[in-house]
């Protein structure tokens, strides 16, 4: 296998006392989607923002493309594009001009920027002024000029945050293309998992600093492939407190139904005469693999135990 | 990678970012804005200011100088703001320090690209004083201003204000660049000039307070043997603190974790 294109090892962080990553190992292998997954203030942003070196790791921490981050800053950049949270995006100016004064910096040649507004699909509001834009423009103003220096590596945090879902099937669909057409590796993290679960080859998920799962995205659902149960039911918490006695737990429960975790489907029918048989009323009974989503709260919930 | 092609691209991009800004007018509007009250002053009430066997040239070089060299330190803070907020306000630090140059270039660029500004605006003014002398020249010629005079004086005496501003000015930068909140520095900057101005009364360290050099330092024009190059002690004061500020906040900006 080849080496990963990004590598941290034992990357951790500190704001004042506060432990914001502990002991983060990232192996991002090329070529893939990473999705890197995790609630909000799990350390996603600050990881990228150590990627990047806008805050300082320690010596050894964080490699890209094989070599010391800190000591090929220069180099390392210039192959790498990134999109970090809100748009950096000076309003004044018009789209073509933002990437003007990017390009500028990174020394691409001047046509490269016709190019990423065609990437992006922003040709024809490229002379509106920035001001004008929706967030979907903005993000997509970002992605260009992360594209100007032809990066091998983007580094997107949370690129689908705000948008609406028609902007959401944009940036994904232009994601899918960087990754096939373009043969970029892709770095992608976001607090949506059905999102990544759409996109992403690979996944880490994180949580208070800590990685808690890293691997493929078909991986994730070894391991977990208990089944869902949701009864819908007239009486909730009479059936609640049977499905207790029967030694069930409950994972969710609401108005309506609720919602148990059982190993094979020859449960169903046994739960279901059982509470018939308290003269309760059942309305549907439903099963479903468990998700992405489930699995992730199931992971992340384990650690607050 | 050469350094100086690098910082060649690092202030190209700066430039580049002010076009159509209000800064750009400020640069320029700003150093009009006393030649224009004088020329209305020399065109209205020329004849009852210009006094007899008087050079009404060192007239208007006083009247240039004296209230621009007051006004002068509020407009460096305002420029000190422009290039530092303009990167907060549109959420471009993290974007301009993601690139691949260095952080001394990228930081070296903008404080050039501020030196610049200041020492243009200067010059501007210096040319707009001479213009205005000659079109009063033209619209009055009775009032003496075809009398010979020494016009490098309206380019070497603003010199010599940008030398000693130098000092404040890069106190300005550092506070502009690290707060977001433009009345903190803001309010730094107008009371240090104030406090000057109230300690100068009679303080004895009132010559080594840096928002003073360009008043101490600039001599009495009026004085018959009156030069441009003496007090030099305050250039070098000046000079000295731009350097090791310019130099902290640099260190600053390099070692600071960009949000």
């Amino acid at each position: 296998m080849s080496e990963p294109i990004i590598q941290t090892h034992g990357l951790g962080f500190y704001f004042k006392d506060f432990k914001a990553l502990d002991q983060i190992n990232l192996n991002v292998p090329k070529g893939s989607i990473f999705g890197f997954l995790g609630p909000n203030g799990a350390g996603k942003t600050t990881t990228i923002r150590l990627l990047l070196d806008l805050f300082h790791s320690k010596p050894g921490q964080v490699k890209v493309f094989g070599k010391e981050l800190r000591e090929n800053r220069v180099e390392i950049l210039g192959k790498v594009g990134a999109l970090i949270e809100n748009p950096s995006i000076y309003k004044h100016l018009t789209g073509r001009q933002n990437l003007e004064v990017i390009r500028k910096m990174v020394n691409a040649p001047k046509n490269r920027i016709q190019e990423v507004l065609k990437i992006v699909r922003l040709v024809d509001n490229a002379d509106k002024k920035a001001k004008n834009y929706s967030l979907g423009m903005c993000q997509r103003l970002g992605l260009a000029s992360a594209l100007l220096t032809d990066p091998e590596l983007l580094i997107l945090d949370e690129p689908t945050n705000g948008l609406d879902p028609s902007g959401i099937i944009e940036m994904r669909e232009l994601i899918i293309e960087l990754n096939r057409e373009h043969g970029k590796t892709i770095f992608l993290s976001s607090h949506i998992l059905s999102e990544i679960e759409k996109l992403a080859t690979d996944v880490a998920i994180v949580d208070q600093g800590k990685i808690l799962y890293q691997g493929k995205l078909d991986g994730l659902h070894q391991g977990n492939d208990s089944i869902e149960l949701v009864i819908e039911l007239d009486k909730v918490p009479e059936g609640a407190s049977i499905l207790k006695n029967m030694s069930y737990t409950i994972s969710e429960e609401n108005g309506r139904s609720i919602h148990i975790p059982i190993e094979s489907k020859k449960e169903v029918a046994k739960i279901n005469k059982a509470l018939v048989d308290q003269d309760i009323e059942i309305y549907q009974l439903k099963t479903s693999e468990q998700n992405l989503e489930s699995i992730f709260l199931n992971i992340t919930k384990k650690l607050d135990q | 990678m050469n350094a100086a092609i690098a910082l060649k691209r690092g202030i190209s991009a700066e430039l580049y970012k002010f076009r159509r800004t209000f800064i750009l007018w400020f640069l320029i509007i700003g150093p009009a804005f006393i030649p224009i009250i004088n020329l209305l002053i020399f065109l209205l009430k020329g004849e009852q200011i210009v006094a007899e066997g008087v050079n009404p040239w060192q007239q208007l070089l006083q009247f240039s100088i004296d209230p621009g060299n007051f006004l002068f330190p509020f407009f460096v803070m305002i420029v000190a703001l422009f290039v530092n907020s303009i990167e907060y306000n549109s959420n471009t630090w993290k974007l301009i320090y993601t690139q691949p140059l260095s952080r001394t270039t990228v930081y070296a660029s903008k404080v050039k690209v501020f030196v610049l500004m200041i020492f243009f605006s200067l010059m501007l003014f210096g040319t707009f004083s001479i213009l205005v002398g000659y079109i009063v020249k033209m619209a009055k010629p009775d009032l003496g201003f075809d009398q010979d005079f020494n016009h490098s004086l309206f380019f070497s005496l603003p010199f010599k204000v940008f030398l000693m501003t130098l000092g404040y000015a890069s106190i300005q930068f550092w506070l502009s660049q690290r707060w977001k909140n433009l009345i903190l520095s803001l309010g730094v900057g107008i009371g240090g000039f104030i406090s000057f101005m109230i300690l100068s009364q009679g303080w004895k360290y009132a010559p080594y307070h840096p928002y003073g050099y360009q008043i101490l330092g600039l001599g009495n024009l009026r004085g018959p043997n009156f030069e441009v190059w003496t007090n030099m002690e305050y250039i070098y004061r000046s000079l000295g603190l731009a350097i090791v500020v310019f130099v902290l906040a640099g260190i600053d900006k390099v070692r600071k974790r960009i949000i």
